[in-house]
């Protein structure tokens, strides 16, 4: 990206006129305009160019001990010492952003060589334990990429494990209606596989795109 | 902000070049589906959606129900990680009620079976003022970025 800048206004343009022409089309229609989906980018601009976040001062792995998806336990800093590691804190009975920014990663993951596919860790841990049982979190993850690692165990150890990368989780509990409302952290840690430490952040908005062009450098631990 | 402002202009052409013809008082909210899609789910049993509406009216209105054939539909708005269930969310004169994904988004739960990607849901909006809108909502990929297009 020698000049981040350009391609961004055009892609705006183009939005608009995408846009005009949706709404042009759409005059008195039916309402069932869905082939004009860029609409919804007219106004979603905004924010950085870059999915990443460097960091200056990288974090510490979490000395998180849970349960793996087979019911094991899974020391997080042993089985991802040396390791490019990504973490993400979501839950399974999440609709939205927890099985998107998954299944991003998953597909990105795919256009990497065979031996850094292998070498990288994709490590998922729940932030509602209760309903998330190594079962149900197996499940879920294996319809995204069953290379992914799901942790699940004491939401107190889970939450502090959260904390300790500036990702604040409350524990799930019913709202004024009686639903069950769970939180998930709202970005994705990459830890570098030469110094262990957690130091680059993605937010939920990272696409396919981003997550492709970046796992090339984190799995070498180079900066995106 | 000054990225707003051309999307805005194009869109106030458009308008001008769209009119229906039949006499539309300012004071009637006259609505518009676009940008709808639900990602393919990766639970059996629940997925999210999403849509924009459009009033090009010049009154509000009220996007009151959602439901479908397929299951449980309710409406949420999400901040920093929360999301909050909805019983309504305004659909402002001349403007839009966006569900995107990171954001206000649909969640369908107590799915008879998965969606697929390229199957489509029928959808029943309901509205305070205006009369219902169905919609057809496609199944894309689990990936799928509206602004991409892939």
């Amino acid at each position: 990206m020698l000049s981040p800048l350009a391609p961004r206004k055009k892609t705006l343009a183009a939005a608009a006129l995408l846009a005009a022409a949706a709404f042009t089309l759409s005059a008195c229609g039916s309402g069932d305009d869905s082939a004009s989906s860029p609409v919804s980018v007219v106004s979603e601009e905004g924010g950085s160019d870059k999915a990443a976040t460097v960091l200056d001062q990288p974090f510490a792995k979490p000395d998180l001990v849970l349960t793996d998806t087979h019911g094991k336990k899974y020391d997080l800093r042993a089985e991802t010492k040396g390791h490019p590691t990504l973490v993400y804190f979501g839950y399974t009975h999440c609709p939205d952003v927890c099985p998107t920014t998954m299944s991003n990663i998953a597909v990105a993951m795919k256009a990497l060589p065979k031996s850094e596919q292998d070498d990288l860790r994709v490590v998922f841990v729940t932030t509602d334990p209760g309903r998330d049982t190594p079962a149900e979190l197996g499940t879920w993850l294996k319809s995204i990429d069953s290379r992914f690692t799901g942790l699940t165990g004491d939401f107190a150890t889970i939450q502090a494990g959260a904390r300790s990368l500036g990702i604040s989780v409350e524990p799930t509990s019913k709202d004024k209606n009686g639903k069950t409302v769970s939180v998930h952290g709202t970005q994705v840690i990459a830890f570098s596989p030469k110094t262990n430490g957690g130091y680059v952040l993605y937010g939920e908005e990272a696409t396919v795109d981003d997550w492709t062009k970046d796992l090339p450098k984190l799995v070498r631990g180079a900066k995106p | 902000m000054k990225r707003a402002a051309l999307p805005v202009t194009a869109l106030a052409a458009a308008l001008a070049l769209a009119g229906c013809g039949s006499g539309q008082g300012a004071g009637e909210p006259e609505l518009s589906v676009s940008a709808t899609y639900m990602p393919q789910p990766v639970a059996a049993d629940m997925a999210a959606g999403f849509l924009t509406v459009t009033n090009r009216g010049g009154e509000q209105d009220e996007l009151t129900s959602v439901s479908s054939d397929i299951g449980r539909v309710t409406m949420h708005s999400t901040s920093g990680g929360t999301m909050a269930e909805r019983t309504s969310f305004a659909v402002p004169a001349h403007g839009r009620l966006v569900f995107r994904s990171g954001g206000n988004h649909l969640m369908f739960e107590q799915l008879k079976q998965k969606p697929r990607q390229g199957q489509t849901v029928k959808l029943k909006l309901g509205f305070a003022r205006s009369g219902p809108l169905t919609v057809e909502m496609p199944v894309r990929s689990a990936t799928y970025n509206p602004s991409t297009g892939h």
